[in-house]
């Protein structure tokens, strides 16, 4: 037969969609972001992304080497998981941190567990959480943005004497809970417009709101990600701030700043959603997403550190696979009686 | 229930592959080739093969029989031309491998043209009793003609348990490029409307409905013209559904017209339902009302690897490459021969396959439309996106069932109500790692069956 036809099962075409797509997509959707990262934190900002995503792509490639399996840097997987970290990265953080912490996340954070789709935690939160228990104060030292004129009067409780960094927003909003002075706080301290546009300090991808939500916009547009788990995340850190607030608003600050402050956003849309570490029916991404939006509050009114995002994923992570066993997806026809 | 109805006329879940109908939809049914030798296969239905008649030497008529059923769910088979039974041997069968079958040689070919049907003037379905539908459609063997190949006769039986209240009349055409339903609802309107009220009178349906997918507003408008000239618009109700795969399921549909549920694991007629594909309405009308038996089909010969696609009226048991050669031949780039679409359809590697009363469509796929990673069957890992979640038209979860097929735990696979599967292929569709979740699904079901001895290994 001249003919070079073959066989398989059927069906026989596919949706032109791929998992190097996905990722090329959310990159996309992190372009925002990046962008404002650049211009607020200049080439530091853009180094510390460069070295993230080459050391991440730099461990994967090692560790297939010597899993002796095929090389898996077509995916683009490891770029999105470079890109996150950095922008979860504080920007004055060493450059050689940020490759210890790349380097921890892609190995021990998704190679060991077997690489793309087998990892239980999402790796940048890995790696980030390597850092934040291994190089405290790096992590906690905020950078002003460099659109802000340094010569202008301190914001913010100069209680770091370096003149170029800053508490960032929810560091105030936690001795605003020891003050008990939380209306008062943002409306001094930082305008609405300049906490969206993220003319403060804080991560380098977390401070910009208006680029986080271009960017998550765009993702559920192009049905990369489901509006479910971003929309159960900041209802539900939402609703927890709005009662905190109800219960004691010289303490605790608007719910709306919790919204665009901190790691909130940018995790929403770009952290909680990545697809192998949250729940595979919608039910369950509500679930998990409350999960998160309610723990991050937790940390955030309670807890002792000014930010709890990193940690809320993490423990959502861990019951993941509990969620996807309890909530699975019944037959339309109902259960069959067997 | 779970799922919310997006729409009264559809279903949740569901895919939107490229249609590919343009390439046929305008070509009307032409005279397939004429064979010299027909293979005509005992098995093209579900059930028992049909016991052959004849043996070699024997000269054959014209629509005598060949195969006849010794079995309660079992289809008859004829022969469709008058000649010699060259031999009766195994023969290649898309589904089952090999399966015995009779090879007729022609006296002299000749080409197959669709018979006139004369709709008998004042035309009353009462004049047959429910016996008389069953036994004539039992007799000419009539088997669902949209796919599943089950004999129609044990469907439209009358049941006095639960009485067969709803007819549905299947339209839809969802599989991609198919468009012969299309073409019968068009050109063979009265015989199809025949049919349809032969079927009811049979199972003693009351309320009739022909479900047609909204992408084929012509033959809607046909199907309403025709049955108001016919006075039947009142008993006979066209519903349009919406267009999307698989609408065409019997599930599915009659969960949009009738908003109505199969059970897991059941069938139609426990909630008193009927469904029968257009196709086979025609058929039936054939049979009681001409006597005819199902010999011939309307075939669609399709896809962008073929070079003269169109709509052909083809005797069963024309071998594939026949029908292929009176179309032009395949382009050099062809890559795959499905007997059906390419959602659901089965990949042939032997052009010398019959064609059989369930074959619809010959569609012949290039790379372009295959897709270079399926062609090279790169599957990469799953990252539990969930797409196929919310693409599974009975909410299931196939990357669960399929992972647990694949590492040989079919408990695991069952407790994600495995066999509850339609196997339409729209997990497979929309996988971005390419996985053949479809397949393992498969896989599975047949390695269940064989755990509990319902099939031979």
């Amino acid at each position: 037969m001249p003919q070079d036809i073959s066989v398989s099962f059927a069906p026989h075409i596919r949706k032109p969609l791929s998992t190097q797509r996905i990722m090329l997509d959310v990159l996309i959707g992190l372009a925002p972001a990046v962008i404002a990262a650049g211009v607020y934190f200049r080439i530091r900002g853009l180094a510390l992304m460069a070295v993230c995503v080459v050391w991440c792509l730099a461990t994967e490639w090692v560790c297939n080497l010597v899993r002796k399996k095929p090389g898996s840097l077509g995916d683009l997987s490891a770029v999105v998981t470079g890109v996150i970290l950095a922008m979860s990265l504080p920007p004055a953080m060493p450059l050689w941190a940020c490759a210890v912490g790349a380097v921890f996340a892609i190995a021990i954070g998704k190679m060991v567990f077997g690489g793309l789709g087998a990892n239980i935690f999402n790796p940048a939160m890995v790696g980030r959480a390597f850092l934040t228990a291994s190089f405290g104060i790096l992590m906690t030292t905020w950078t002003v943005p460099a659109t802000i004129d340094p010569s202008l009067p301190q914001v913010g409780p100069d209680n770091i004497v370096d003149a170029r960094t800053q508490a960032t927003p929810l560091a105030w909003s936690k001795i605003a809970i020891k003050d008990e002075n939380g209306a008062g706080i943002y409306s001094e301290r930082l305008p609405l417009w300049q906490s969206l546009l993220g003319e403060k300090a804080g991560c380098l991808g977390e401070t910009c709101s208006v680029a986080l939500l271009l960017g998550g916009i765009y993702l559920v547009v192009r049905k990369i990600i489901g509006f479910h788990i971003p929309l159960a995340v900041l209802a539900s850190a939402f609703a927890f701030a709005g009662i905190a607030y109800a219960v004691n608003p010289d303490a605790y600050v608007q719910p709306f700043y919790h919204l665009t402050s901190g790691a909130l956003l940018l995790g929403a849309f770009f952290i909680a959603t990545d697809p192998v570490t949250a729940p595979l029916t919608v039910r369950g991404q509500w679930i998990f997403g409350a999960i998160i939006g309610g723990f991050t509050m937790l940390v955030r009114i309670v807890g002792e550190y000014p930010e709890g995002f990193m940690y809320a994923v993490l423990l959502a992570n861990s019951v993941r696979p509990l969620i996807d066993r309890l909530v699975r997806p019944i037959p339309v026809g109902g259960k069959p009686n067997v | 229930m779970t799922t919310t109805m997006q729409d009264s006329r559809s279903f949740a879940g569901g895919v939107h592959p490229p249609e590919g109908k343009h390439l046929t939809k305008d070509r009307v049914i032409e005279p397939g080739p004429p064979a010299k030798e027909l293979a005509i296969l005992l098995n093209q239905h579900i059930g028992a093969p049909a016991q052959t008649t004849v043996k070699k030497g024997d000269a054959v008529a014209a629509g005598q029989q060949i195969g006849e059923c010794r079995a309660f769910v079992c289809a008859s088979a004829h022969s469709p031309m008058a000649g010699k039974v060259k031999e009766v041997v195994l023969l290649p069968h898309a589904v089952l491998g090999r399966a015995m079958g009779v090879i007729v040689e022609a006296e002299s070919p000749t080409q197959p043209t669709p018979p006139e049907f004369q709709r008998p003037e004042g035309f009353d379905p009462d004049k047959y009793t429910p016996e008389q539908i069953c036994d004539a459609v039992r007799n000419a063997g009539v088997v669902g003609m949209g796919g599943a190949g089950f004999p129609t006769s044990v469907k439209i039986q009358p049941d006095a348990k639960t009485p067969k209240e709803t007819l549905i009349v299947n339209g839809c055409e969802c599989e991609p490029y198919i468009t012969c339903d299309y073409r019968v609802m068009l050109e063979w309107t009265e015989q199809l409307i025949t049919g349809v009220q032969l079927v009811a009178r049979a199972c003693g349906a009351k309320s009739i409905f022909i479900a047609i997918e909204d992408n084929k507003p012509r033959a809607i408008e046909r199907m309403g013209e025709t049955l108001r000239k016919l006075g039947l618009s009142a008993s006979i109700r066209v519903v349009p559904v919406k267009t999307k795969y698989p609408q065409g399921g019997e599930r599915q549909l009659i969960r949009a017209v009738i908003e109505k549920v199969v059970p897991t694991g059941g069938i139609p007629p426990m909630i008193g339902v009927v469904v029968t594909n257009v196709a086979t309405a025609a058929a039936i009308a054939d049979a009681v009302v001409c006597n005819r038996p199902l010999t011939h089909r309307v075939v669609t010969v399709t896809g962008e690897g073929i070079a003269r696609p169109g709509n052909y009226y083809v005797a069963l048991g024309t071998p594939v490459q026949t029908l292929i050669d009176h179309c032009g031949g395949l382009t050099p780039d062809c890559a795959k021969v499905i007997l059906g679409g390419p959602m659901m359809g089965i990949a042939i590697a032997d052009l010398s396959t019959p064609i059989g009363k369930t074959t619809n469509a010959v569609t012949a796929l290039t790379d372009r439309q295959v897709g270079k990673a399926r062609r090279q069957e790169h599957q990469t890992a799953c990252i539990r996106c969930g797409r196929c979640v919310q693409a599974c038209p009975e909410n299931l979860c196939p990357t669960k069932i399929a992972h647990a097929v694949k590492n040989h735990m079919l408990d695991l696979a069952q407790s994600y109500f495995m066999t509850a599967c339609i196997e339409c292929g729209c997990c497979s569709y929309v996988c971005p790692a390419n996985i053949d979740l479809t397949g393992y699904i498969k896989t599975g079901k047949i390695l269940l069956a064989r755990q509990k001895k319902k099939m031979p290994s």
